[in-house]
């Protein structure tokens, strides 16, 4: 990807986050003041649903993650071969012990699920958590230091995003193994670009403030400056893109295992179960059906709390572009 | 005109060589750093010893990384890209006759994406503060929540099982031979003048595409809300305001056109995300593409194969990406005169 000044390359994540937030100072003067009133008025309502809606989901599959052993009625491998595919429980043919119903082999699908999302969570929280600092550590050097360093990194990131995020995967996945530790590792140097990126334009927007200055002059130590001055302020962004990011660590972890190079075949995950179901399609819809749900809300709870976040962290709303 | 493009077009890609050259590099390095020795898939299990080193020599796996990242790069520029190990054919041969697929699929997708997303942009824009927006923007997000191989299989279930109305399997229907010109099944079946066939592989492109298009139309329906609002203060709309023109002709005709050029950067950008997207979704279908191949060669962990595709990919990102460039330079008359 060439580097030219003539194309500026717009940043989806980098757009995201400053969308709808071009909030004008100087809305219409024609207005009547009541309509602006009630239009700022709502403008706030909408994030805060965001925050709570996304918060509640998030915190709602970490609840089940962490006590599924408690929660789930079976084993998630145990095998019924007596019930094999039985429909969720309210429909005709459902039993009762299985509330979501079976899989091809008879093991319980809302077990499975349970269990599932302890291997989602894991990979989006750590995985999300390894980008961020390896992605935001590279940012504040580039941002702080400019010259050949930033150059050098931008160059990296440039280079590193030519490749199509999935490909780059599977060729980590190929290469280290399979192995959720590999999944997470993967994710972590597929998706550091992500956080390098955007931190890296907001530091630079940092260390033009009057306190980095004046912490320039007091002669503070490039690392003081970096940890003290400039973190902080780019720390709400770098916890919005983490939200972010936990959505896009589990999409990577299901597409891998639904592959089939995520975890072995005694770990139960949202992708093998999505791979599983897949071959029975024709039986039972069901199956296939739930694990998709289970990701596709803990995904857009991440999303919403992303979102939300975005707005909360920063009241005044950024309103400039990347 | 016509000069302006193919200056700009070349020097694009003359930029992207040493990107090029930098990816085949990092792909091929991590490529070797695997721990399964790729020599295991192609013995015969009684092979002994002196065998394995024989085929190790034949195929120069007992030379340094660096060389052989040299007699790579020499034989790729000669179109050899070696030779696939459990295809047993040549990587090039493979990669050049599932390409036009993907392409058809991915540029589908992008038309219908479109089709969807500049409507879904502007409408996004037009609820801003409004009673629509808090839903509006929850189903944006909620799409987006969707990646397309989910889409795909959501498809096949409700379009291909539940209602079955549309095909959900390989290109075209069984029995119909595959022309061989250009690859299109669609360019390909209209310049024969076969309409039922054309017909079959209309169809069996339908669920493919849209589920790429679900997965992307959001990303670009986003991005063009975006740069709508970023028009909405510019001191042309408010002359045309003053004009006495239309609120909707404001928006569809002035500030749209204005908008374009940032979503177009992002498609650019995000066309790795398409191809990415395509992968799974050429498994799902049984669709030959290159992305089915991709799957099927990181299963059997057939490493030339990876190599050559991954780089065809890189290759197809940067080509991209110079046209990307090149219609941006085109549609922004301001740097047209600087380029």
């Amino acid at each position: 990807m060439s580097t030219t000044p003539l194309s500026p390359k717009h940043d989806m994540k980098a757009d995201m986050l400053h969308e709808s937030t071009s909030v004008d100072p100087s809305p219409e003067a024609a207005a009547p003041v009541a309509v602006v009133v009630g239009k700022s008025a709502r403008a706030r309502r909408k994030p805060a649903v965001n925050l709570w809606l996304g918060g509640a989901i998030v915190l709602g599959v970490l609840l089940c993650a962490v006590f599924a052993p408690w929660l789930a009625p079976h084993n998630p491998l145990d095998q019924d071969l007596l019930h094999m595919l039985s429909p969720p429980a309210w429909m005709a043919g459902g039993d009762v012990a299985f509330p979501l119903g079976t899989d091809s082999l008879g093991r319980d699908v809302l077990s499975r699920l349970l269990y599932g999302s302890r291997i989602a969570l894991t990979v989006a929280v750590i995985a999300a958590f390894g980008a961020g600092i390896v992605g935001s550590v590279l940012a504040i050097l580039a941002g702080y230091f400019g010259g050949w360093v930033d150059r050098s990194i931008s160059y990296l990131v440039d280079l590193w995003m030519s490749f199509p995020p999935v490909v780059l995967s599977l060729v980590l996945m190929v290469s280290l193994g399979v192995g959720i530790e590999n999944v997470i590792l993967s994710i972590v140097l597929v998706d550091w670009t992500r956080f390098c990126r955007v931190v890296r334009s907001e530091v630079m927007v940092v260390r033009q403030r009057d306190y980095v200055l004046a912490a320039q002059l007091l002669n503070f130590t490039h690392l003081r400056i970096m940890l003290r001055e400039i973190l902080p302020a780019a720390l709400p962004l770098m916890i919005t893109l983490f939200s972010l990011e936990m959505g896009v660590a589990i999409t990577v972890e299901a597409l891998l295992s639904f592959i089939g190079l995520s975890v072995p075949a005694n770990v139960t995950a949202w992708g093998v179960m999505i791979a599983d179901a897949r071959v029975t399609m024709h039986d039972s819809l069901s199956g296939l059906l739930f694990p998709v749900l289970a990701i596709v809300i803990t995904v857009l709870g991440c999303n919403l709390l992303g979102d939300g976040l975005r707005v909360a962290l920063d009241p005044r709303m950024r309103s400039k572009g990347e | 005109m016509l000069r302006l493009i193919s200056t700009v077009l070349s020097r694009r890609l003359i930029a992207a060589i040493p990107t090029l050259l930098m990816l085949s590099l990092i792909v091929f390095v991590v490529l070797r750093l695997i721990p399964a020795d790729p020599l295991a898939m192609m013995l015969p299990p009684n092979a002994t010893p002196a065998d394995a080193a024989l085929l190790r020599h034949q195929l120069g796996l007992d030379k340094p990384i660096p060389s052989q990242f040299l007699i790579w790069l020499v034989n790729a520029l000669h179109g050899n890209l070696g030779a696939s190990i459990s295809f047993q054919q040549p990587v090039a041969m493979l990669i050049s006759s599932t390409l036009p697929a993907t392409l058809e699929l991915c540029l589908s997708a992008l038309v219908i994406s479109l089709i969807i997303s500049v409507p879904g942009g502007v409408f996004a824009y037009a609820v801003t503060d409004r009673r629509g927006e808090l839903p509006v923007s929850f189903g944006v997000v909620l799409m987006q929540s969707v990646p397309s191989f989910l889409w795909a299989l959501l498809l096949i279930a409700l379009l291909g099982v539940y209602l079955p109305v549309l095909p959900f399997s390989g290109r075209v229907g069984d029995g119909i031979p595959m022309p061989h010109l250009t690859g299109f099944l669609l360019i390909d079946f209209l310049v024969k003048g076969e309409f039922s066939d054309w017909l079959s592989a209309a169809s069996h492109l339908v669920l493919p595409s849209l589920a790429l298009a679900f997965g992307f139309a959001p990303l670009v329906i986003r991005v063009l809300r975006s740069s709508l609002l970023d028009q909405r203060n510019e001191s042309y709309v408010g002359v045309a305001r003053l004009r006495g023109v239309s609120e909707s002709r404001i928006l569809w005709r002035h500030m749209l056109k204005n908008a374009a050029l940032p979503a177009l950067t992002m498609i650019g950008v995000q066309f790795g995300f398409l191809f990415g997207g395509a992968l799974l979704v050429e498994m799902i279908f049984s669709f030959p593409g290159v992305g089915n191949l991709m799957v099927q060669a990181v299963r059997n962990n057939d490493l030339v194969l990876i190599q050559g595709i991954a780089i065809v990919f890189c290759a197809l990102m940067l080509v991209i990406n110079a046209i990307v460039d090149t219609l941006y330079v085109i549609m922004n008359p301001r740097l047209r005169k600087t380029a």
